[in-house]
């Protein structure tokens, strides 16, 4: 900032920019007050009247206008989506493991996100309900659907002074058959799609992310 | 509207620049005087910011008698590029809509 006398009108506008743009990143609000402060300094001589220096305050416009166009709306996501934008695309899949609460988490930060469509939104939250987590229990259960034996009988009676055996008993075991090789492959291709189907939501969810913000205004025409 | 002078005062930017480096205010003024281009000529430095940071335009600092040090703009060959490109799309862009107006205002 210059240390130059400005109108007492500019010195106030400028302060007013300031408080409007404490959100932005730093060094970003201290270059815009570099810039306003230059424009002011050419436009408003120290001496000028207060209606000339009201006249070039209102065409700069109010600092709000200002601070917006710095971090327009579509954008505004873009610069903060550090936090919440990615947060979600990595909780959507992996925090189900948080006892599921990570998931929801996640499931809040989509659907308060404004850079998601509705389309998007449905997208993260029904690919796959649960993340990586769901996908975990369900290759659980399907790998626990194999060969199964059941048995039943008796023992020989044991003499109480050998220690041995008298007689035979009997045992009978009936083996159940496993899954045939079309519901295997079925359990593959299943368990595929549920391993697969969060990693690539969260891929898109970001690609839509990155897409939206960084959308030109010159892919209007 | 908004959305479309936006977009459009991009590209109006790098035109201004085509035939050499300007003061940020001179360029602002000029802006700010064109009939309907401009509401708040403030919010034209984010603009001037974002295209420097997009790579259309190249700034340098001078020192200045009457003031703080001066930044002057030029612009990329990325940004001529882009500017060639609008242009193109541009008139095909205006001459449809004023087609279609002219069209609705004889109906």
């Amino acid at each position: 900032m210059s240390t130059r006398a400005l109108h007492p009108l500019a010195e106030d506008y400028l302060r007013r920019l300031r408080r409007a743009g404490h959100q932005l990143p730093p060094h970003r609000l201290r270059e815009l007050l570099t810039e306003i402060e230059g424009h002011l300094t050419e436009a408003v001589p120290p001496d000028a009247g207060d209606e000339e220096a009201l006249e070039v305050l209102a065409r700069l416009g109010p600092p709000g206008d200002i601070v917006d166009a710095e971090q327009p709306p579509a954008q505004a996501p873009a610069d903060r989506r550090g936090w919440r934008e990615w947060a979600a695309v990595i909780l959507l899949p992996l925090g189900g493991f948080a006892f599921g609460i990570g998931w929801l988490v996640g499931l809040i930060l989509l659907w308060s996100s404004r850079l998601w469509t509705t389309r998007d939104k449905l997208i993260g939250t029904l690919i796959v309900p649960g993340g990586l987590a769901t996908t975990l229990a369900i290759l659980l259960i399907l790998s626990g659907s194999t060969t199964t034996n059941s048995c039943s009988g008796f023992a020989p009676p044991i003499n109480p002074t050998t220690g041995r055996a008298i007689g035979h008993g009997t045992i009978h075991c009936i083996s159940s058959p496993g899954p045939s090789a079309a519901t295997t492959a079925f359990h593959v291709v299943l368990a595929v799609l549920f391993l697969l189907g969060p990693i690539v939501s969260a891929v898109y969810l970001a690609h839509r992310a990155v897409g939206r913000s960084s959308s030109s205004a010159a892919s209007m025409l | 509207m908004s959305q479309l002078r936006r977009g459009v005062l991009e590209f109006c930017v790098l035109a201004l620049l085509r035939d050499g480096e300007r003061y940020s205010f001179d360029l602002v003024r000029e802006l700010g005087d064109a009939d309907g281009l401009v509401t708040s000529e403030g919010t034209l430095y984010p603009l001037l910011g974002r295209l420097r940071r997009e790579g259309m335009v190249q700034t340098t600092w001078r020192e200045s008698v009457s003031g703080p040090p001066r930044r002057y703009y030029r612009i990329t060959p990325d940004g001529d590029a882009a500017l060639q490109a609008f242009a193109g799309q541009w008139a095909r862009f205006r001459d449809s809509v004023d087609a279609l107006i002219e069209l609705g205002a004889r109906a």
